[in-house]
């Protein structure tokens, strides 16, 4: 009954009236940041988190938490009637989203990805508002050893899902690593790497380099692959058909991959570094080996269809329970909504929802609303976003870089971040180029200030021995979880990999 | 090109490794970890992986082909990004933008020379209204005003 008074309370919290806009606005945003090939929600939640600046914590959050999981929707818009996916959770999609759609049926197809897309973001939500409590009760016996070694089952994770690149995925995590040193060092007051820089005393700030990494290399990496040439004259023309809305076979026959996709996607999402994209290709295979139709999957069947589509936005779900009650991001993403969180002196972890249930809730009520939101918006909004589809890449490439670098310099008024943006930029760009791990990289730039602080602090505590990573249960339980992850998580991958060689990016 | 791009990465990991080994203690008086004790692990992995892959890639047997015509648009959008970059601090966050969007759709779309103008004054504005007016945000202020 606690769950269902905090959760009353958090509705309460979320639907005023300004709460409700910034809601709807993070929900169409989402949708059109999802819908622009190249430009996943990591890129999003950088690029508009300056934006938020002059608003209501709250509402501020539940927008770019709606960007967030509104980039799950829009994605697939394109996966469907341009056989390219919007965002790398939405690759999965394509394999059957595009030959429905060859077939005549692109309309039920688009109307089954949102109606999917809902009940997996719904399912993950009811999972959160139940397992969140939890998660949180039973990190409360949890310090500065058990917050080094999730920091450090957060990058492994991530390392082991990289798979065979996994040696440029670690160099990746150094070069964020060592970004996170740069600064004062807090414990000492010694300078580290600023060499006489003023502006560099605070260290590095995550926003520049997550917006220059994910807006502007990612916007360079596409034009390196020609996707300012290519148009959009393949893109399936859904009003010609004859039917638009699904069929009661369609509902039926579906209807027990959606719950195995939500449940599959969920788990997978919570696993640090596991992700969307890998439970949307994991929910795909999965299906195609318990389908009768197997044969059909490629084809245009259904439920290829609907599975990637619950998976990934069940998992983007289920990617907020470590943001929330442990404070470790699980993907560059969720990274950013901690940047987010920290910038308005929110610290997620064991006690967050303790101490800001307002705040915790609200966000909570508000994705059930945005959920709804979202499907009433991707049925009845397509033709809005067919259009943002047709405008030529090379017109809004100028464009995505305008908002980078003005929403860089509007964040503290400062040329240095603003150069420091694009020079990430031109790295980010190479690192797609030559198989790194942008996402390792954020990753990284954000656990590895958390983490050198638990472990200076781990080592005060037991003076200077490392036997307290054995000495603890918690410590021990997070190794141990630790390790089955990095055995299972190799072989799930493999497990998810599609037949068909798709281009995919890591979000992590 | 790939070879070169782990050069400066091998580069950048022994300065900074430099750096931690020649400023920064590996522990504090007490005994405890120093400002230098995650630098100097961070900056010797980076070398040892950094050097590994490169050697990995000096070995393999065939080298990387680029189609230099896929290079030419990147390096003129970088090279217009990097020049939007010092306009901004030059001419102020508006007109900067005007020029930088004006010169990049002049050049990578060249077949609609009305819709580029409209883009590059509209766009800016829409910016503008958007960061000073309704957000309040920061805008890069000009060093040089131009007379509009």
């Amino acid at each position: 009954m606690d769950i269902f008074a905090d959760l009353m309370m958090g509705l309460s919290v979320a639907i005023s009236p300004i709460n409700i806009l910034y809601l709807l606005i993070g929900a169409i945003v989402g949708m059109i940041v999802g819908v622009i090939p190249g430009f996943g929600p990591s890129a999003g939640l950088a690029i508009l988190l300056p934006v938020t600046f002059g608003m209501d914590p709250i509402g501020a959050i539940m927008m770019l938490a709606a960007i967030y999981y509104g980039a799950m929707y829009g994605g697939t818009i394109t996966s469907i009637l341009l056989n390219t996916p919007g965002e790398s959770a939405t690759v999965a999609s394509t394999f059957d989203g595009f030959p429905l759609a060859k077939n005549g049926r692109a309309g039920p197809a688009l109307v089954m990805q949102a109606a999917a897309s809902f009940v997996g973001g719904t399912v993950g939500v009811i999972l959160i508002t139940i397992l969140a409590p939890l998660f949180s009760q039973v990190s409360r016996s949890f310090g500065p050893p058990e917050y080094f070694l999730l920091a450090v089952m957060g990058m492994l994770t991530l390392l082991v899902m990289i798979g065979s690149n996994w040696k440029l995925g670690v160099i990746s995590a150094l070069i964020g690593f060592a970004l996170g040193t740069v600064g004062v060092d807090l414990e000492t007051g010694q300078g580290r790497y600023t060499f006489g820089s003023a502006e560099l005393i605070g260290g590095i700030y995550f926003i520049p380099i997550a917006i220059g990494l994910f807006g502007l290399g990612e916007l360079f990496y596409a034009f390196y692959n020609g996707l300012h040439k290519t148009g959009t004259g393949g893109i399936v023309q859904y009003d010609n058909e004859e039917r638009f809305w699904p069929t009661a076979q369609d509902w039926l026959s579906t209807r027990m991959t959606m719950v195995r996709g939500s449940v599959l996607g969920f788990v997978v999402g919570v696993i640090p570094g596991a992700g969307a994209t890998i439970a949307s290709l994991m929910a795909y295979s999965t299906e195609r080996s318990l389908s009768k139709n197997s044969e059909n999957f490629g084809k245009g069947e259904m439920a290829g269809l609907v599975a990637p589509e619950t998976a990934n936005n069940a998992a983007s779900s289920g990617a907020m329970i470590p943001l929330l009650t442990l404070g470790i991001p699980g993907s560059a993403s969720t990274a950013v909504l901690l940047a987010a969180f920290i910038m308005w002196g929110l610290r997620p972890g064991p006690l967050f929802m303790e101490q800001n249930p307002e705040f915790a809730w609200g966000l909570i009520a508000s994705m059930y609303l945005g959920n709804m939101a979202l499907l009433a918006i991707s049925i009845f909004a397509i033709p809005l976003f067919v259009q943002i589809i047709k405008v030529p890449y090379r017109m809004l490439a100028p464009c995505i870089v305008v908002v980078c670098a003005l929403g860089t310099f509007s964040v503290h008024a400062s040329f240095v971040e603003t150069y420091l943006m694009f020079a990430a930029g031109i790295v980010g760009f190479f690192m797609r180029l030559y198989g790194f791990s942008p996402a390792a990289l954020v990753l990284a730039l954000v656990l590895g200030p958390l983490a050198e602080e638990a472990l200076r602090q781990t080592m005060t505590i037991s003076r200077g021995s490392f036997s307290i990573f054995v000495e603890r249960t918690p410590s021990l339980w997070i190794i141990g979880v630790t390790l089955t992850l990095i055995v299972l998580l190799p072989m799930l991958n493999r497990f998810g990999k599609p037949k068909v060689d798709q281009p995919a990016k890591a979000d992590g | 090109m790939r070879v070169a791009f782990f050069v400066v990465l091998l580069a950048g990991a022994i300065f900074y490794s430099y750096v931690a080994y020649a400023d920064l203690n590996f522990l504090t008086r007490t005994g405890r970890p120093g400002p230098g004790f995650f630098p100097r692990l961070i900056g010797t992995a980076a070398i040892i992986f950094t050097l590994w892959t490169l050697v990995e890639e000096l070995r393999k047997a065939e080298r990387e082909r680029t189609d230099p015509r896929k290079w030419k648009d990147v390096v003129i959008l970088m090279a217009l990004a990097c020049s939007y970059a010092v306009l901004l601090k030059l001419f102020g966050g508006f007109v900067a933008t005007v020029i930088f969007l004006g010169a990049t759709l002049m050049l990578l779309n060249r077949a609609q020379p009305i819709k580029n103008v409209l883009v590059a004054t509209l766009v800016p504005s829409g910016v503008y209204l958007l960061f000073d007016r309704v957000l309040n945000a920061n805008m890069p202020p000009a060093l040089f005003e131009l007379p509009i």
